[in-house]
């Protein structure tokens, strides 16, 4: 006999017109081996088929299912369901408008990474096979290619909590520095132009809940900090 | 309406805070320790602390250091946390009312370091 678990889910219907609010569902699930996506699948199948949210590969790849869950920013396929305290509490991600449940507006996340040029930038002629690296030079892209821009680091970030719209929060800064760090890459005098800026980089003042937060297990705090070490760098 | 690109600012902010930040973690428990350690701390042993010419600079320094460090957190707080639609002059004002406050205090300090004769 399975147990019976407790959650409360966000829930926001637009078309509705009500205010969002917070709906209770019991179910009958044992939690042994499973995460909290296979309990949102769950309550949809048999409980509410109204519910709403984002998965895909359903397993921390696709970065598609970024929820609140507990208080926390996680990825709801790779968390889980064992230890969560009941009822576990599922929001959206913070700070990002709400388009039904969930389901969060990822436009603003999209437009700061779209901001850094996250693509090499190479005006050389295009070789015959292939831009070679060293594997030095390819171990510096090491713990930046890997983000999946699930969301979860910025939305969690109090600087993009309070200036969502200037500071570009810390995956596009994880990303932007993933080109700086590229040794084929020609534009880092202008990515670095773009960045020093009080607000797109230096609201950010290393509260680390990105790093604590993050799926992937990434420091873009890290990554921010050798952005500022370049501006030193390139002024001094 | 044109966006406006970056400010190439930030940088300077960032550093003096770091820099201040180091003078008064290398300044303040030295301080405190030469303090405490002084056989006593009646006023010709407080005298005789501050008449160096040696002690006075470095004390000012200190004083700078965390009006700089103040005024640039200050300046980051108003940042973050001030904004509507008339915050831009709430956050000007703020910044130079302050700047303004802490250069008294700075002229202040000068004034009781080098008053000890």
């Amino acid at each position: 006999m399975p147990a019976q678990m407790r959650f409360r889910v966000y829930r926001y219907d637009p078309e509705s017109g009500a205010k969002p609010w917070m709906r209770d569902y019991a179910i009958e699930f044992e939690p042994k081996g499973k995460k909290v996506l296979d309990a949102l699948i769950a309550i949809k199948d048999t409980l509410d088929e109204s519910l709403s949210f984002r998965r895909s590969c359903r397993e921390g790849v696709c970065g598609s299912d970024g929820v609140n869950v507990n208080g926390r920013n996680v990825l709801a396929c790779v968390t889980p369901l064992e230890g969560l305290a009941q009822p576990i509490e599922i929001r959206p991600l913070p700070r990002l408008g709400v388009v039904r449940d969930l389901i969060v507006d990822m436009e603003q996340f999209y437009r700061h990474y779209r901001a850094v040029k996250p693509y090499l930038v190479n005006l050389d002629p295009e070789p015959e096979n292939e831009r070679p690296q060293s594997p030095a030079e390819r171990a510096e892209l090491d713990g930046l290619w890997e983000c999946i821009l699930c969301g979860c680091c910025t939305t969690s970030c109090p600087s993009f909590w309070w200036n969502p719209d200037k500071f570009l929060g810390p995956a596009a800064l994880l990303q932007g520095y993933r080109f700086i760090a590229d040794s084929r890459d020609q534009a880092t005098d202008e990515r670095l132009d773009f960045l020093e800026d009080p607000y797109r980089l230096f609201r950010c003042h290393g509260i680390m809940n990105c790093v604590e937060v993050c799926p992937k297990g990434l420091n873009p705090t890290a990554a921010i900090g050798k952005i500022k070490s370049l501006l030193v760098k390139r002024a001094f | 309406m044109r966006r406006v690109g970056g400010s190439r600012r930030g940088l300077d902010m960032w550093l003096m805070q770091r820099a201040s930040s180091i003078y008064m973690a290398l300044f303040m428990p030295l301080f405190a320790i030469y303090v405490l350690a002084a056989p006593s701390l009646d006023y010709a042993g407080w005298r005789a602390l501050f008449m160096p010419l040696g002690m006075k600079v470095a004390v000012l320094l200190c004083v700078l250091a965390v009006l700089l460090h103040a005024w640039i957190g200050l300046r980051e707080i108003f940042i973050d946390y001030l904004h509507c639609a008339r915050c831009l002059a709430l956050r000007l004002f703020s910044y130079f009312a302050f700047a303004t406050l802490y250069l008294a205090c700075l002229v202040w300090t000068v004034d009781i370091l080098w008053s000890v004769k």
